[in-house]
C-alpha cells in the first residue's frame, strides 16, 4: 500500500479518484477470490464421492424441496405429510422453516426460466457452499463497519470462508438451515449495525426483512431476537441511548415481528413464549427512554428526577408483574426444554434423554475449539480487546455478541456455529492492527504516505463522527492536527526496526499459511464425508466406497410396496424417507417423543411383546443397522442404550435399563449378555443369522471386539428379507398372522419339527353341545 | 385339434395391439379390413419351417414359407396369424424373400381391428399359382414364465414355454415343421405328441442334442393349432425393460454427442421362495455358480466413447467400472443388489463420444446440410439377452436444425419432432423423438441404425451467444439504472451519503 514514489507512472492507478477506483477493483477481486475459495474448501465430497446430500436432516430439506418444486408453494405450505410419523403423520408445512426450501425452490425456477435446468439436487448441494461465499462478503461487510482498516474487512471475509467452526454446516452436500442461515445471521447483524449507526429506517427496514428472513430459515433466529434487545439495552445503561438507536430498533422489532409472525412454525411465538420477551421488553423500555428524554426537554431537571424515579419504578413493576402472572396463567409459553438445557447441561440428560441423545447437544470439548477456530481462537480476545478500545455503539455489540457466543458454544457443540463470525471479526480485528502496524515499509515518520493511503483507503467514514478513532488515526491526528485534546496528543511511537517487522510480519505469514493448512486438513479430513457413503482404503491404497446405506434403500425403494411401513430407529427415519421413499414410523424431526419410545420399546423388548405393538402400527418391515462384520461403531447395538432409556422415560415398569447390563455394570453382547439383552428383538436381527459367516464358535463383532455365543438368535415373528454388502442394513419383514391361527413361535417350532410342548397346557373337561 | 373361430378373435382385442397397429408410415395403404377380420384365403402354405430359438430370455421364431398364390388375381398382402393374445408381444417383426435377401420393400404391420394378424406386403404383386418363399423373424416378449415360479436362492430356473405345434396361419398348410432350440439339455418336460400325428409316424419330438422337432405335419386347414410346451432348465435372468429412455444430444459446437439411458428394468425370473439371504448369496458367491439373479450389466460403448457414467435415483452407483482404450470402451455397471426375479431395478448411464464420427457434412446440398448416424438401440449387451418393451429415442439436434428426416430399419410406432429448451437456449432445440415397442437387443447397434438428415442454418448457430450478450448487456443496464435512483426520503445529509457508499 505505500507506494511512494510518484514517479512511477503506476501510482497514476493509486492515487486520488483513480486510486479510489482500483482499489475498490482490487478489493472487489480479493472478495471474489475469496468467495471462489470458501466455495471451493466446500466441494472436497463431491470431488471424492459425488454431489449428495449428507446425513440425516439434509434428506429431509431435500425431499421437502422436491416436494415444493413439483407441488407449488401453497401444497407445501399446507404440506400434510401421511409419511412419516405413521399412523400420525406430520404438518410438515406447519412445522418447519422453510426459509432453505424456499431458497433452492426460487433458484430451480429462476434458472428454469433462464432455460438452464439444472437437477434440484445439484442446487441443494452446492447451496452450501454458494451461500458461504455470500457470508464471506457479508463479513466483510460486517467487519468493515467495526474496523477503520481496510485489510480487517478482508481478513475478516477470508476468516469466515475458511475457518473450518463454520465449513462443518456447510460443505457441499449438507443442506442444512444453517447453509443459509449464517449468511443471513451476518447479514442482519450488518445491516443492524448500519442502521444504529445510521438511524435511518431504510436500514432499520432492511434489518427486519432479513430478520424475516432469518427466521424463515432456522430456529436459531433467536439469537437474533435476544442479541438485537440486549445491544439496544446495553447502550441504554450506557448512557449511549439515541435518537438513532431508538429508530432502528422500533422500526427492526415492529416489523420483524410482524415478518417472523408470517411463518406458521413461528406463529405467534414472538408474543407469546419466554425466549421472545426481552425483545418485548426492550422495546417497551425504549419508548419509556425515549418518552423520559422528550419529557426531559421540557421539565426543569428537580422535577423531572422526581417523576422519572416514580414512573420507572411504577412501569418496571407493573410490566414484571405482568409477565409473572402471564406466565403463571399460561398465556406465554414458559422457556423450552432445549433452552434450559442451555443453561443447565446436565438438564436434558435427565429429562429429555432425546434431546441428549444427539452428539451435537453435547456440551463442547475444548480442543474443539482450536480443531475448529484454529489461531482465530487465541486472536478472538485481543480483537475483543481492542473493542473496548474505541467502544462505539457497533463495537459494544461486537463485546456482548463475543461473550454470549462463547458462552453457548461453550454449552453446545452445534452452537460452535454461532461463535464463528464473531471469532473471525475479531480476529481480523486484532491481524488487521498487527499487519497494518508492521507491514508499512517505510519508517513512521513518513507521515504523507500513511496519510495519503489510509485516506486514499476510504475508510468508510460513520455517522457518529469520528469522536473515538482508533490507534493509527490517534497518532496521525496527534502528528496532524494540533488542535486536537491534549489527551490524544501523543509522540509518534511506531516501529522503526526492519527486523522486527520482517520478524512480525513472518511470524504472521506463518501463522496465516498455517492456519489455511490446518483449516483445509479440517475440512478434507473431519467435515467432507456424507455419512451415507462410506470411504476405506484398499490394499493397494485405492479409494474403495462402501454403499450400504443406499444399497439396501434402494432395495426399498424398488421392491417393496410403496405403502410399506419400515420401522428404524428415528437417526435413519430422514434418509428412508428421502431415499427408500417409504412411509416411517419415526424420524429426525422428533417431535413426539411417545412414539419414538414405542419403538424404542419395540426394539428393546420380547418379539412376544415387540409382535404387537409392530402389528398395532402396521409396520412391513423393521430396518437395522449393524456394524458388526465392518466395525462400523455407528450402528444401532451402540445406539441401543438410548432407545432403552427413551423407553423406559414412558414404560418405567417394562423396560429397565439395568435389565441391559450384565450383574456388573457391563453392557455386553457376548456369551454373558443379560438374558433381556440376547431376547431383545434389537440384538436379535443385528445378530441373526450372523454365526453362519463364520467358522463354528468363531463369530466375532468387530465394533465391540467380543466373541459372540455359540448359538445365534432365533427370529419367529420377523423374517430376514435383505442384507446389505456388508452387513451394515439389515432389513426384516413382519411375518403375516400364522394362517392356522398359531403363535409364531409355535409356527416356527412344528416347521423344525420339534415336538408341541403339552405340558402344562390342560383342557378343561370335555363338553358336550347342548343348545 | 381346435377351430378358432376369427369372430371371436376380433373381440378380444388388446390395447397394445391398438398401439402396434398405429403404423402410418405406409401412406398409400389407406383401405383398412373390416373390424372382424378374415382373411381372404388366397394363399396356400406348401411348405413351413418354423424354428423357435429359446437359447435367450425371449422366443425368437423364425418362419421360412413358400406360398403359393391360389387366388385368380395377383396378390401383394400376406396375413400372418399370431395366436390369441400375443399379438402385443410381437416385436421387430420382419420378412424377407428367403431366396433374394437383397430384395427389399417387404413391410410388414399389424392389422387394425383384429388381435391376431399381421399384414406383410411385398414389393411387387405375386401373380396366381406363382410361389415365393418368406423369411418372417420376430420375437415374442415375456412369453416364457417360470416353472415353479418360485425357487431358492441357488436353485436352478426352469421355464415353461407354451407354443403350438402346428404354425398358427391364416392359410391351409401342406406340410410344417416346428423346431425348438433350447439352451440346455435339462429339459425335464417337454409335450408329447403321439405318432398319428406326424406325417412320418414318428412320435414327437424327436431329440437331437439341445434341438426338439415337431413335425412333419401333413395338410392341416387354415387356424389349425396343436398345443404345445417346453419345460427346460435356464438359470438365467429374465431381464425385461418396462422402459427405456434414450437421449441423443448432438452438440456442433462442443464436438460431442452425448448419449444418456434411462432404463427401467425387471427381472422376470422365478421369485425368491425365503426371502434374499446374503449368506447364502456370500457363500455362493465363492464358486459363482449360474443364478437366476442378474448381477451385471455390459455395456459395450463405441470406441473413444469417454466420460461414462451410471447412476440411480439416489445417486451415483459406485459399482461401476469404465475402461476404455484404442480397441473397445465397456461400461461394466453393476446394480446395487443383485435383481432377483421379481425384483426390479431402474438407472440411468450415459457417456460422451466425438462427433465427427457420428456425423457427415453433406456436400453440395443446399445450405449447411447434414447427416447422423447413430444406433437407434444400444444398451447393455448381455449372454441371455434383454427384452425392451418400449424403447423411447430422442435425438436432440442443434438450435434452429430445420427439415428433419430420418430413416431406419427398425419398426416405429410413433415419430414426432418438436422443441427442447435447454441450456440457456432461446427458442429451443429441435427434437426427434421416435418410439419402437417390443424391442429386444438383437436390434442393438448396427442393425438399427438411426440416419437423420437435417439442415442448420449458420444463423442459428450464433444465436446462442448473441443472446448471452444481450442478456448480460441488458442485466449491467438494468443495475445501472437501479443504482442510480435516489430513494432517501428529505435532503441527504453527509453522513447518510457516507453510509451509502460504504455498502
Amino acid at each position: 500500500m505505500a507506494l511512494t514514489d510518484s514517479d512511477n507512472p503506476a501510482s497514476f492507478f493509486f492515487k486520488g479518484e483513480t486510486g479510489r477506483n482500483t482499489r475498490g477493483l482490487l478489493r472487489l477481486i480479493i472478495l471474489c477470490t475469496i468467495a471462489a475459495a470458501a466455495v471451493a474448501s466446500r466441494l472436497f465430497s463431491v470431488i471424492r464421492f459425488e454431489s449428495i446430500i449428507h446425513e440425516f436432516d439434509p434428506w429431509f430439506n431435500f425431499r421437502a424441496t422436491k416436494y415444493l418444486v413439483q407441488h407449488g408453494f401453497y401444497a407445501f405450505w399446507d404440506w400434510f405429510d401421511d409419511r412419516t410419523w405413521h399412523p400420525l403423520g406430520r404438518v410438515t408445512g406447519g412445522t418447519l422453516y422453510p426459509g432453505l426450501m424456499v431458497t433452492s425452490g426460487s433458484i430451480y425456477h429462476l434458472l428454469r426460466f433462464l432455460a438452464m435446468p439444472i437437477d434440484i439436487r445439484n442446487i441443494c448441494v452446492l447451496l452450501a457452499p454458494a451461500f458461504s461465499g455470500l457470508t464471506a462478503f457479508a463479513t466483510y461487510l460486517f467487519t468493515s463497519e467495526m474496523s477503520e482498516s481496510p485489510s480487517a474487512g478482508l481478513l475478516a471475509a477470508v476468516f469466515m470462508g475458511i475457518a473450518p467452526g463454520y465449513i462443518s454446516r456447510s460443505v457441499a452436500g449438507s443442506y442444512d438451515n444453517e447453509a443459509i442461515a449464517i449468511f443471513l445471521l451476518v447479514y442482519t447483524f450488518y445491516l443492524w449495525i448500519k442502521a444504529v449507526k445510521v438511524g435511518s429506517i431504510m436500514w432499520g427496514a432492511l434489518t427486519a426483512l432479513f430478520y424475516g428472513y432469518m427466521v424463515s430459515a432456522w430456529g436459531g433466529y433467536v439469537f437474533i431476537t435476544n442479541l438485537l434487545p440486549l445491544h439496544a439495552f446495553v447502550l441504554i445503561c450506557m448512557g449511549r441511548y439515541s435518537p438513532r438507536l431508538y429508530v432502528s430498533y422500533t422500526t427492526w422489532y415492529a416489523l420483524g415481528t410482524l415478518a417472523s409472525m408470517q411463518i406458521p412454525f413461528v406463529g405467534f411465538l414472538p408474543i407469546r413464549s419466554s425466549d421472545h420477551m426481552a425483545a418485548l421488553g426492550v422495546f417497551g423500555l425504549i419508548q419509556l427512554v425515549a418518552f423520559t428524554e422528550f419529557v426531559r426537554y421540557q421539565l426543569p431537571t428537580k422535577q423531572f428526577q422526581t417523576l422519572l424515579r416514580a414512573s420507572v419504578f411504577l412501569v418496571f413493576g407493573g410490566a414484571f408483574a405482568g409477565l409473572v402472572l402471564l406466565t403463571l396463567s399460561g398465556t406465554i409459553a414458559p422457556w423450552s426444554g432445549r433452552f434450559y438445557s442451555l443453561w443447565d447441561t446436565g438438564y436434558a440428560k435427565i429429562h429429555i434423554p432425546i434431546i441428549a441423545s444427539v452428539s451435537e447437544h453435547q456440551p463442547t470439548a475444548w480442543p474443539a475449539f482450536f480443531f475448529d477456530l484454529n489461531m482465530l481462537i487465541w486472536l478472538f480476545p485481543a480483537g475483543v480487546y481492542m473493542c473496548f478500545r474505541s467502544l462505539k455503539d457497533e463495537q459494544v455489540f461486537i463485546v456482548i455478541y463475543a461473550v454470549l457466543a462463547s458462552y453457548f458454544a461453550g454449552v453446545m457443540v452445534r452452537l460452535m456455529l454461532t461463535l464463528t463470525p464473531v471469532v473471525c471479526v475479531a480476529a481480523a480485528m486484532a491481524l488487521s492492527q498487527i499487519l497494518d502496524t508492521f507491514l508499512v515499509a517505510s519508517s513512521p515518520e513518513d507521515n504523507s504516505t500513511d496519510t495519503s493511503s489510509s485516506k486514499a483507503n476510504g475508510a468508510p467514514s460513520t455517522a457518529n463522527g469520528s469522536a473515538n478513532a482508533n490507534a493509527i488515526k490517534d497518532k496521525l491526528a496527534a502528528a496532524f492536527s494540533p488542535d486536537t485534546l491534549r489527551s490524544t496528543k501523543s509522540p509518534v511511537v511506531g516501529i522503526y526496526s526492519y527486523l522486527s517487522k520482517s520478524l512480525i510480519a513472518g511470524a504472521i505469514t506463518a501463522y496465516l499459511l498455517l492456519f489455511v493448512l490446518h483449516c483445509t486438513w479440517v475440512t478434507s479430513n473431519a467435515y467432507s464425508s456424507p455419512s451415507v457413503v462410506l470411504a476405506s482404503k484398499l490394499p493397494d491404497g485405492s479409494q474403495h466406497i462402501i454403499d450400504d446405506y443406499r444399497e439396501a434403500y434402494y432395495w426399498l425403494r424398488q421392491n417393496t410396496a410403496p405403502t410399506a411401513k419400515v420401522m428404524a430407529w428415528w437417526d435413519y427415519g430422514y434418509q428412508i424417507g428421502g431415499m427408500a421413499d417409504r412411509p416411517t414410523l419415526v424420524d429426525n424431526n422428533t417431535w413426539n417423543n411417545t412414539h419414538i419410545a414405542t419403538v424404542g420399546k419395540a426394539m428393546s423388548s420380547r418379539e412376544e411383546v415387540s409382535y404387537p405393538i409392530m402389528r398395532q402400527h402396521e409396520v412391513d418391515y423393521v430396518l437395522v443397522v449393524f456394524g458388526g462384520l465392518l466395525g462400523y461403531s455407528g450402528d444401532d447395538i451402540n445406539k441401543f442404550l438410548w432407545m432403552v432409556r427413551i423407553a423406559e422415560g414412558i414404560w418405567p415398569d417394562e423396560i429397565k435399563e439395568r435389565d441391559f447390563f450384565t450383574s456388573r455394570g457391563e453392557y455386553r453382547v457376548d456369551d454373558e449378555a443379560t438374558p433381556t439383552m440376547r431376547n431383545s428383538l434389537m440384538y436379535k436381527m443385528s445378530y441373526y443369522n450372523y454365526n453362519a459367516l463364520f467358522p463354528a464358535g468363531q463369530a466375532t463383532d468387530r465394533v465391540r471386539g467380543s466373541k459372540l455365543p455359540a448359538a445365534g438368535p432365533e427370529l419367529s415373528t420377523v423374517e430376514e428379507a435383505f442384507t446389505s454388502e456388508n452387513w451394515i442394513i439389515r432389513i426384516y419383514k413382519v411375518k403375516d398372522l400364522d394362517n392356522l391361527g398359531r403363535n409364531h413361535q409355535e409356527a416356527g417350532a412344528f416347521e423344525k419339527g420339534n415336538k408341541r410342548k403339552k405340558a402344562g397346557k390342560r383342557r378343561g373337561p370335555r363338553v358336550l353341545r347342548v343348545e | 385339434m381346435r377351430l378358432l373361430p376369427c369372430a371371436l378373435l376380433g373381440l378380444t382385442s388388446l390395447a397394445s395391439a391398438a398401439a402396434d397397429a398405429n403404423l402410418t408410415h405406409d401412406a398409400s395403404r389407406n383401405t383398412l379390413p373390416p373390424s372382424t377380420f378374415t382373411p381372404p384365403p388366397h394363399f396356400r402354405n406348401v411348405n413351413l419351417v418354423r424354428n423357435i430359438n429359446l437359447e435367450k430370455s425371449y422366443p425368437r421364431e423364425t418362419l421360412n414359407v413358400v406360398i403359393e398364390n391360389i387366388a385368380a388375381q395377383p396378390q401383394d398382402a400376406y396375413y400372418l396369424a399370431f395366436e390369441p393374445g400375443t399379438l402385443g408381444q410381437i416385436g421387430g417383426l420382419e420378412a424377407k424373400d428367403k431366396k433374394e435377401p437383397e430384395r427389399t420393400g417387404f413391410t410388414a404391420e399389424a392389422v387394425e381391428d383384429s388381435s391376431s394378424y399381421y399384414r406383410i406386403t411385398f414389393p411387387a404383386p405375386l401373380p396366381p399359382n406363382e410361389q415365393l418363399t418368406l423369411s418372417i423373424t420376430y420375437s415374442t416378449l415375456a412369453a416364457l414364465t417360470p416353472l415353479p415360479a418360485q425357487i431358492n436362492q441357488n436353485d436352478k430356473q426352469y421355464l415353461h414355454h407354451a407354443f403350438s405345434a402346428y404354425a398358427p396361419s391364416a392359410y391351409a398348410t401342406a406340410k410344417q415343421k416346428t423346431k425348438l432350440k433350447l439352451p440346455t439339455t435339462d429339459v425335464p418336460d417337454a409335450t408329447t405328441l403321439p405318432a398319428s400325428l406326424n406325417a412320418e409316424g414318428k412320435e414327437d419330438p424327436q431329440k437331437q442334442g439341445t434341438s426338439y422337432t415337431y413335425g412333419p405335419y401333413g395338410e392341416q386347414a387354415a387356424g389349425a393349432l396343436q398345443p404345445a410346451s417346453v419345460r427346460y432348465e435356464f438359470t438365467k435372468p429374465l431381464t425385461h425393460s418396462r422402459l427405456l429412455e434414450r437421449d441423443i444430444e448432438v452438440s456442433h459446437w462442443g464436438g460431442n454427442l452425448a448419449t444418456e439411458e434411462r432404463h427401467w428394468l425387471t427381472n422376470r425370473g422365478a421369485t425368491l421362495k425365503t426371502p434374499f439371504s446374503r449368506v447364502t448369496y456370500q457363500q455362493s458367491a465363492y464358486y459363482n455358480p449360474p443364478s437366476s439373479a442378474l448381477k451385471e450389466l455390459r455395456f459395450p460403448l463405441a470406441v473413444g466413447s469417454a466420460d461414462a457414467y451410471f447412476i440411480d435415483d439416489i445417486g451415483n452407483v459406485s459399482t461401476s467400472r469404465f475402461r476404455s482404450n484404442l480397441r473397445e470402451a465397456n461400461l461394466e455397471a453393476k446394480p446395487r443388489y443383485p435383481v432377483f426375479g421379481g425384483w426390479s431395478y431402474s438407472f440411468k448411464v450415459g457417456w460422451n463420444g466425438d462427433l465427427g464420427n457420428y456425423l457427415r457434412r453433406v456436400k453440395g446440398g443446399a445450405g449447411e446440410s447434414y447427416v447422423l448416424k447413430v444406433p437407434f438401440l444400444e444398451g447393455p449387451k448381455q449372454a441371455e439377452g434383454i427384452e425392451y418393451e418400449r424403447v423411447v429415442t430422442r435425438v436432440v439436434l442443434p438450435e434452429g436444425a430445420t427439415n428433419v428426416h430420418y430413416e431406419t430399419t427398425i419398426p416405429l410406432v410413433s415419430a414426432t419432432t418438436g422443441l427442447h429448451r435447454t441450456f440457456l437456449d432461446t427458442r429451443g432445440r429441435t427434437t426427434l423423438t421416435l418410439t419402437a415397442v417390443n424391442v429386444v437387443d438383437d436390434w442393438r447397434e448396427e442393425r438399427a441404425a438411426l440416419v437423420v438428415t437435417y439442415n442448420l442454418p449458420v444463423g442459428a448457430r450464433f444465436r446462442k451467444p448473441l443472446a448471452l450478450c444481450a442478456g448480460a448487456l441488458a442485466l449491467f443496464a438494468v443495475s445501472w439504472v437501479v443504482g442510480n435512483v435516489d430513494v432517501r426520503i428529505g435532503r441527504a445529509s453527509k453522513g447518510l451519503v457516507g453510509g451509502r457508499k460504504a455498502a
